[in-house]
This record gives C-alpha cells, structure tokens and sequence, in this order.
C-alpha cells in the first residue's frame, strides 16, 4: 500500500476514526494491529521477517535488563542476527555473483555455482533493522527502561508510516510518547495535513514528473545527447530529494494524526556550504545520527590520531554505500564509488578546514556576502549531483561515461543552451524546481509553516488550494514506488 | 473551527466541479479514438458495420482509412476497438452502443493475447488512459457498476469514471485522443527479433491459462449472444502478423482450435488472414498493419468480406 494510492487514501482515515474511538491506553494496540495490516498487505511473507526481528529483539532486550556477563553476548548475538540476515539479503546473491565471475574470469570458463539466496531483503529491510540495532544498543548501554514490552517493541519497529522509508527513529524518542498516551492535539492536525499535502507534491508533482526523463536518459548512457544528461543529471538529484523527503514529510505528518512525533529527517539539503553540513545536518539526518552513535563514535571519532579520523569518515561513507545498495536501482559497486566519493569529500573539507578558518579570519566579512554564499552552495550541490550519478547509472561505468560526456562538452553548454530544443517536459521540470527552491529558500529565512500561520485566511487557503490542485492536475498518481522503500 | 473547515470544503468541491466540468469538454474538443467518444459523438443512429476487437483492428480507422472504406463498400462503419482490451471490454462497448444504435453488422478482429489475461479484460477498465478520454455518461457509470458487481471489474474504475479524477489529472489534456499507432501508420518496419520478443512478453504477462481462455471465450460468447439478440451478424476475422511474431505467441494452435469450436457452435463466419502478408513493407511495428498493408489486405480481402456479409 503506497502513500499515494487509493488503498492507502481509504485505510488512513479509517484507522484514524478507529484510533480516535479507542480509549488513549489503548491505541497503541490498534496502531501496531493497522501497521502489521498495512505490512502485511504490502506483501504478506513480509510479516515473518518483521515478526523474527521483533521477537529477536524483545527477547535480547530481556535478556540484557538483567546483570552480568551474558548481556555482551546478547548484544552480539542480536547485532549479529540482525545486520547479518541485512547483508545477507541485500547482498549474497550479487556477491556469489562476482565471485562466479572473477572465478570464471582467472580460469577462463565458468569455475563453480554458488548456490543462492533467490530472495531480496523485504521492503523497508533496511529502515527497520537499524531500528532495532539501535533498540539494542541502547537496551545494552541502559538507555531504555526495562518496562518495554513485546507489543510497544512491535510497534516501534512497526509503526506504519515509518516501516518503509524512516525516518530511523530511536526507541529512546518513541517509546516514551507510547507510555504517555498518544492524543492526537487538534492544533497539530493543521501542520500534520501541510505536511502531508507538501510531501505529496514533492513526491507526485516533483519527483514524479523528473523521473521519466532521468529514467530514459540514465538507461542509453551511451547515445543521449551530453545536455540531456546534464539536465538528467541535475533532475535526479531534485527527483531523489523530492521522492524521499516527501515520503517523510508524509510519514511525520502522519505521525502527527496518531500523536507521535517523529524525527526530523530533512533540512533544505541544497542550501548546504559544505558536503560536511548536507552529510551531517541536513540529509537523511536520522541516518546520519544513527552512523554518528553507533559506529563513527565507537571507532573513535574524531578524538583519534588523525590517519584513524579518516580512516573513520571512510569507513562510515563506505557503510552507508553499502545500505543505501540495492535502492531501486538494483545492488552494484556504484554504490560503494558513491559512498567512497562522500568520503572523499569529508576528506578534502578535513584537510582544507584550518586553511579556510584561515581565509575566514583573514576577511570576516567575505565570506558572509550573498554571491560567496550563493557560491559555496552551488558547489556542494554539484558535488553532490555528481556523487549522485553513481549511485542512479546502471553500472560505474554507465556513471563515468555520463560525467565523461557531460565534461567533455561542458565549455560548448553555454553555446548550446539558446538553441537547445527545451521541450514541455523540461520546462515543467525546471519550473517545478524552481517552485522548490523558492520555497525551500522561503522556508530557511523563516519557516513556511509560521508564515502560513500569519497569513491571511485568503491567501492561506488560496495557497492550499493551488496545491491541492496541482497535485489534482500535475501529480502522478499512477506511477511510481517511492525510491528508499526498494531497499 | 468546524464552520472554517466545513467552507474550505465546499469552496474546494466548488472548484473541483468546475475543474471536472472543464475537463468535459476538453474531453468533447480533443476526443477522436476512444471507442466509448465515437459512440457519444456518432452521427448516425443505424450503422451497417461495427468493428470490434484490440489494437490490430485500430488501423482500420486511422488516418481515413474508415472514410476511404466506406466508399468503397457504400457501407457505413463504425470502429470501437481499443488498444489492448479484451471481449470483456468489448462486450462492454457494444452493450453501450446497443443503447442508443442499431448495427446490421459486427466485424470481430480476434486477437488471441485478449482471451488470456485479466490485464485485457477486467483491469483494463480502470486503465487511465481509457477512462479519461471516456465522456460522463450516467448509462456508463451504471453499467461499470455493474460489470464490477458480476464480472469483478475493478471498483476503482468506477470511482475515478465518477469522480473525472483521470480526466482532471490527465497530461495530454490539450493534446487530441489518437492512438501512438497512428502516428507510425505510413512508415515501413525493419524485423527485429528482440522487438518482437519483447511485444510478446508484454502481451502476455502470465504465461497462457487454458482456465483463463475459457473464461475469455465465454465473455466473447455472451458478446455474439449479444449481437444475435439485436438481430446483428457476427464476423470474426484474424489480421494479418508477420510470421516471425505468429510464430512465436504461445498456445497459439490451442488458441485457434477453441476458438473454432466455438465460431462453429455460434455459426459465425470466420476469415483468417494471419498469415496472408509476411513482408516488413506492411507492418508498421512488430506486428501492425501500415497504410500499404492495410489497403492489400482491404482490396484483396476484406472489401469482400464486408461486401459479402453485408446483412
């Protein structure tokens, strides 16, 4: 059941009604029956492998309330399981793949057959065993109280709105909302549906929209025109940021409905100076943080010799590579380049931070001026547009002849431009990309919400009816799955 | 609060309704193929022929060909095939018609990949692409209402046909409703056999179900059926297909023996020209005919079919 389909449209507000009519002590217990409903409808074997995990989990968390030796053990054996069962669904079978090929390849004809998995991680794997790796480590370091049962465990890895996309939520923000009483406060229900209504554009009117045209041209790499795949490149990365922010805007919005408050998971990640900011403040954040607690800082951090420091950056970009493989675009290296190129990334900002600090104190009031500014942002994005291509071609070398092509052209593009045949999908395109950034730029100065709020009620509502019918006019209803449910 | 929310409402349906309304006659001002369009829009009530069946029947109506056949034959005809539907979808189209026209004759273009799937048949009502270039019609909603009761067509065809979802939210909106294929009509085809492969795998997405076809052969029964009631002569013809393309739909022979059976049992008169062209200069794709074809076929078959059936 995706967020924009009929399906969906009907079961929110029924288990909305029904979560409304149920007394507060007890609606957690409806919303873990509607989240199993909404998995299990998705695909019913998806059930086995939330109900292991679950399980797993409480019983470890059980397990490790007590004193001695053993919780270590349980510690283990529960990461073990879980991030094993992660990578061995998302990558044994490529990984018996290569190695059939290398084999193949050393002696010069099909050496041996691996045997295979023949199953992918189911949707949402991915979101969900972080989840409860996190539930565990903090079982482990005693971050959680001992009073978690089975059920409120269930529904902190299953809460529907969540389950397939994130935001990553820890159970030390989530549990305690669930023993307070979920209420759904009727002045939130205002930010709620604009948050719904928002991440619906972005989702069917945005990133629907671009996504045609980044899919026809990523997929004859080797005969599109060098300006098509420019114009591709930058309308993945407005696609990608619109399917997936949207999908949370809509699964926090939908949080708000049913009381629960979920994470922040995107802050205007183009308007970032640095690669370091969009990686670490603004992008995805809830992973962020979940690398950030559980494995940058238990590799030393940043208080390490600086070879180890970043030799941890890598590590962490090269991890989350590795689990952002598989994301609708099938498991290859490109993901691991992408998660290497980051890395790069935060190793250039590294090495330079002391020169820059230097130029900063050197000319305080340069730095601050709009074009520098309007600059710095300008180059992160494109840094970050070009990692991008990695992780959407079909093959690294499918991304090295993108940026080849784009490259080798790069000084004719100025040229070309006035007489580039710009059809009508191009100009909605960038039309649409322009309505973002204006909001999002709107939205940094001062948040859209609060000047909504001071708004006049004819303006307000014009603004609400504009977009409910673009989504109406514009929107793609009938066309895609969100991409980071695919994992 | 509730009052503020209970106006945002009704200004919203207000502008929705207004939105639906102008989507209507967009629908009237670019309709041009859509079978359910022709039927609103006929000029005639009394038609000699009406056709019938997927895509191989649409060339007959592209780019004049219809016009330029019914001089030749002094016969007025009516095409309503669709892309991709199946007798289902058909019978549905002839059941509409039969409301308000009268034909003498129905000309059947059989397409075995129909009778196989619930994607040519019962899913094919909600297809998008149908339903927004389909006029509102009380007669039509209650007839989807129906078929989703008894032959468990997709509610939602129903839903979006009422609401004009598909129709507000449709992107061609100001562009007129002609079918890709005609487009293509007057080009000249180069055999590729991973083309090929590929239509087929498309047109059938689960491998043929003998349970499937007689389920299909029922609904194409209950279409001449139909037909024989409203005092109608049925004729079933199989276009021609590159022999590359025949060769290779599966079950094809089972096809075309339960098909015969049942042409015979109804008595219909049944031409097969499957394999009457093999050359690429008369196909404009895989598997369609081009204005070349079209016209060898018509003059060297079909006018006499149409002549000598001719009710």
């Amino acid at each position: 059941m995706l967020f924009t389909s009929l399906e969906f449209f009907t079961f929110l507000p029924l288990a909305l009604l029904v979560f409304s009519a149920l007394p507060i002590r007890h609606r957690w217990v409806w919303l873990l029956l509607a989240s199993y409903l909404f998995y299990g409808l998705w695909q019913p074997a998806n059930l086995f492998y939330l109900g292991a995990v679950t399980g797993l989990v409480w019983a470890c968390g059980r397990a490790m309330a007590g004193e001695g030796r053993g919780r270590t053990a349980w510690l283990t054996a529960g990461l073990v399981l879980v991030l094993g069962s992660l990578l061995a669904l998302k990558f044994y079978d490529f990984a018996a793949g290569e190695v059939e090929r290398l084999l193949s390849a050393i002696v010069g004809q099909p050496a041996i057959a691996l045997p295979r998995i023949g199953t992918t991680a189911p949707a949402g794997y991915s979101f969900y065993a972080f989840s409860a790796a996190s539930y565990l480590v903090d079982a482990y370091l005693r971050r959680l109280p001992d009073k978690a049962g089975a059920g409120h465990v269930a529904l902190y890895l299953a809460f529907f709105p969540k389950i397939l996309a994130g935001p990553i939520e820890r159970a030390t923000a989530f549990l305690p909302q669930i023993w307070n009483g979920l209420r759904a406060e009727p002045d939130r229900v205002v930010l709620a549906l604009q948050l719904i209504g928002w991440g619906l554009f972005k989702k069917v009117v945005i990133a629907d929209n671009l996504g045609p045209l980044v899919d026809r041209n990523f997929a004859i790499a080797a005969f599109a025109a060098p300006m098509e795949l420019l114009i591709s490149v930058y309308f993945f990365a407005f696609q990608i940021y619109c399917d997936f922010s949207g999908y949370t805007d809509i699964a926090i919005g939908i949080s708000l409905l049913f009381g629960l408050s979920l994470l922040d998971n995107f802050r205007r990640p183009y308007l970032s100076l640095t690669t370091a900011e969009f990686w670490g403040q603004r992008w995805h954040i809830s992973l962020a943080q979940w690398f950030r607690d559980y494995l940058y800082i238990p590799l030393g951090g940043s208080r390490v010799m600086a070879v180890r420091r970043y030799a941890n950056v890598m590590i962490v970009f090269l991890v989350s590579g590795l689990w952002h493989a598989g994301l609708g675009y099938g498991v290859s290296w490109g993901f691991l380049v992408w998660g290497a190129l980051n890395g790069l990334y935060q190793w250039v900002g590294l090495a330079t931070r002391g020169f820059w600090q230097h130029v900063s104190r050197a000319m305080p009031r340069v730095g601050k001026t709009t074009p520098i500014h309007v600059l710095r942002v300008l180059l992160t994005f494109h840094l970050i547009a070009a990692a991008w291509v990695f992780f959407r071609a079909k093959t690294v070398g499918d991304a090295v002849l993108i940026l080849q092509k784009i490259g080798a052209h790069l000084s004719e593009l100025p040229t070309l431009i006035p007489y580039y045949p710009f059809t009508a999908e191009h100009l909605l395109g960038f039309g649409l990309i322009g309505l973002l950034l204006i909001v999002e730029v709107a939205d940094e100065r001062h948040p859209v919400a609060k000047r909504l709020a001071a708004a006049p009620v004819w303006l307000r509502w014009s603004i609400y009816y504009l977009a409910i019918f673009a989504l109406l006019i514009l929107g793609r209803w009938q066309a895609r799955e969100f991409i980071y449910m695919q994992f | 609060m509730r009052r503020s929310a209970l106006i945002f409402v009704a200004i919203g349906l207000a502008i929705y309704a207004g939105l639906f309304y102008a989507s209507e006659r967009l629908v009237y001002a670019t309709g041009r193929s859509n079978a359910l369009f022709k039927i609103a829009t006929a000029k005639e009530a009394d038609v000699d022929w009406v056709i019938l069946g997927a895509s191989h029947a649409m060339p007959l109506d592209f780019a004049g060909f219809n016009a330029f056949m019914e001089r030749e034959t002094g016969q007025s005809i009516l095409n309503l095939a669709s892309p991709g539907t199946g007798p289902l979808y058909n019978r549905f189209v002839l059941e509409h018609f039969l409301d308000r026209h009268r034909a003498k004759n129905l000309l059947y273009v059989i397409d075995s990949f129909a009778f196989y799937s619930p994607v040519w048949n019962e899913e094919r009502f909600a297809d998008a692409k149908l339903l927004r270039r389909t006029p509102l019609d009380a007669d039509i909603a209650q007839r989807l209402f129906a078929y989703s009761r008894q032959e468990h067509v997709d509610p939602r065809a129903l839903l979006d046909y009422a609401s004009g979802f598909s129709k507000i939210n449709n992107r061609e909106r100001f562009e007129p409703d002609i079918w890709e294929g005609e487009a293509q009509f007057e080009r000249v085809y180069r055999p590729s056999a991973t083309a090929t492969r590929s239509r087929i795998a498309y047109l059938y997405p689960q491998p043929p179900d003998p349970a499937a076809r007689s389920r299909y052969l029922e609904a194409f029964k209950a279409l001449i059926v139909l037909a024989r009631q409203h005092d109608i002569r049925v004729v079933a013809i199989k276009m021609p297909v590159p022999s590359q393309f025949l060769d290779r739909l599966p079950d094809e022979a089972e096809f075309d023996a339960a098909m015969s059976q049942l042409l015979v049992s109804q008595q219909v008169a049944f031409y097969d020209f499957a394999r009457a062209f093999d050359e690429p200069r008369f196909y404009f794709d895989t598997d369609h005919l081009n204005r070349a074809g079209l016209t060898e076929l018509f003059n060297r078959h079909l006018k006499a079919v149409l002549e000598q059936n001719h009710h």
